[in-house]
């Protein structure tokens, strides 16, 4: 039996690669974002703003693309819960994107001074770790359709979610400093934001077991908590 | 439930489109379109209406059951042991490459594959629990109550649009007002009674391709079948023709049981409760149709819906 329908093939193929890509350039902006937290870099923390404009214009990109292959080609089973994941995935990555950006814009609110606390800012670099980590293995467990590795991201949260009640919990024994509370709030506000970064990684495992097996549901959500 | 039948070898009339089998009313706010009945074009909503108002209300239908069905064109085997049950009401799609078996299969269903010299079927067929294939049975009321619609639309060449709807229940004795209600009913059911009602007396192949085939399909259902077979019925037609002629299979189901062999998939998926994939005479996958078009179970079927292979 040959294959057929080869121009479509193509183009899903193309499209799963750019909604991937999307997720290599979230990465870089994390990393941006990160540096720019534990040298106080004010000025990268810029570009990571300016930057993202690439990652929308990836999400309309893929968008416009999905709406156009399920309009011309009709994709159907697996290949219709690739298409339908791939919208969530570039949407995750969208968000993602977004919060690299939160992240880069508390930066001036919190002055141009360095950082403050060493343990506070510690925690803050193991979490962004865990979130860049996170976000790498959601892509490659897309890409290879590995289910474990899909479920393994729930670990990783887990332990995010656990340094973000630290970080808190440091913040709010941080002294009496003024500029370094002011500092530790904002610090509260990046912690939030990879928190955020994770449960978006743990989404893209979702749509990857999705993919997979055609049953769509949640590893864990607020109001059901896996562990 | 379902009444008793009539085994099919005592019977001389017409089967029954008995208004008390009637399991439920019609529900007048859903017409499949998905939209409230105020939001319906006064057209669409007349010409729903009318058809609606020639059919009777819901009826308990008839199922199908193929067993073990094995069928032959001369030393070819096309069908290689089937089982398929066909539940009443339902639209049930056949879907497979050219030559898997799929027009065969359903041909044994009403015994026309063996008018073509050289082919046989084994196996059960049962309408119902009745054996359409047993010793005794009349292949011609088998015919009558299990209808078939072609590919090309054939209207009877030389015959009116009237007297191809009124050929079949003319043959079992309906004449005079019962047949013309009969004939004018069956219009009404399959959406013609408005396009055709002031000639009737034209020839049938006057219409056009689309026209021809609700022709066909009124020809069907004028004789009151349990089951109707289609293959590939709206192959030859344009798309707004296809589209008409889907509506009224969605509607059809309420009385009939429903196979539809079909190479489009989009159609399958657009009609059929649910749908078997066939391949070299057998049945690969049997199953709810948003089941095989969105997560099918083999990697035949996955490999056929998608294109992978023609």
């Amino acid at each position: 039996m040959e294959e057929t329908r080869s121009a479509y093939r193509e183009s899903l193929k193309v499209l799963e690669r750019q909604t991937l890509e999307a997720l290599d350039m979230v990465v870089q902006a994390l990393d941006r974002a990160l540096e720019a937290v534990s040298y106080q870099d004010v000025e990268l923390a810029g570009m990571v703003v300016a930057d993202d404009d690439r990652i929308d214009g990836r999400y309309l990109e893929v968008h416009q693309g999905i709406l156009s292959l399920l309009a011309l080609q009709t994709p159907v089973a697996t290949d219709l819960r690739i298409v339908a994941a791939l919208l969530h995935v570039i949407r995750h990555a969208e968000r993602m994107g977004d919060q690299c950006v939160n992240i880069a814009k508390l930066l001036p609110l919190s002055g141009y001074e360095a950082p403050k606390d060493k343990d506070l800012l510690d925690a803050i670099e193991r979490m962004g770790q865990l979130a860049r980590s996170q976000v790498s293995q959601a892509k490659q467990s897309f890409a290879e359709r590995n289910i474990e590795l899909a479920y393994d991201l729930l670990r990783q949260d887990a332990e995010i979610n656990q340094l973000n009640i630290d970080i808190f919990n440091r913040a709010l024994a941080i002294g009496d400093d003024i500029e370094t509370r002011e500092w530790a709030m904002h610090m509260i506000l990046v912690a939030r934001c990879l928190e955020r970064i994770g449960d978006n990684a743990v989404d893209i495992g979702e749509q990857t077991a999705f993919v997979v097996t055609g049953l769509f549901r949640e590893f864990a959500d607020a109001s059901h908590p896996a562990v | 439930m379902m009444e008793p039948r009539p085994s099919v070898k005592r019977r001389n009339g017409m089967s029954g489109t008995d208004p008390e089998q009637s399991t439920s009313e019609p529900d007048a706010g859903i017409d499949g379109s998905g939209r409230e009945p105020s939001e319906r074009t006064a057209e669409e909503s007349s010409a729903r209406d009318e058809r609606a108002a020639a059919r009777p209300a819901r009826v308990a239908g008839h199922s199908v059951t193929v067993g073990d069905l094995h069928a032959y064109y001369g030393a070819t085997e096309a069908v290689k042991g089937i089982s398929i049950k066909f539940p009443p009401n339902e639209v049930t799609a056949i879907i497979g490459p050219s030559g898997c078996g799929k027009s065969t299969m359903v041909r044994c269903i009403n015994r026309m594959h063996e008018e073509i010299p050289g082919a046989r079927a084994e196996g059960k067929v049962l309408l119902d629990d009745q054996d359409v294939y047993a010793a005794d049975i009349d292949v011609t009321a088998v015919r009558r109550l299990i209808g078939m619609v072609f590919q090309k639309p054939n209207p009877f060449p030389t015959m009116s649009i009237f007297d191809n709807v009124a050929s079949g229940p003319k043959l079992t004795g309906n004449k005079g007002e019962n047949l013309r209600e009969r004939v004018h009913k069956s219009l009404r059911a399959v959406g013609l009674w408005g396009e055709v009602k002031n000639r009737l007396d034209s020839p049938g192949i006057g219409l056009s391709g689309g026209q021809q085939q609700r022709l066909c399909i009124a020809r069907t259902i004028a004789v009151e079948p349990e089951v109707i077979l289609m293959d590939e019925p709206c192959s030859a037609l344009d798309p707004v023709a296809t589209l008409k002629v889907e509506e009224l299979i969605e509607e059809l189901k309420e009385q009939y049981t429903i196979v539809i062999v079909t190479h489009n998939l989009q159609q399958a998926a657009r009609v059929a409760d649910s749908t078997v994939f066939m391949l070299d005479g057998e049945v690969v996958e049997h199953g709810p149709t948003k089941e095989i078009f969105t997560n099918p179970k083999d990697e035949r079927t996955e490999r056929y819906v998608t294109g992978k292979f023609g």
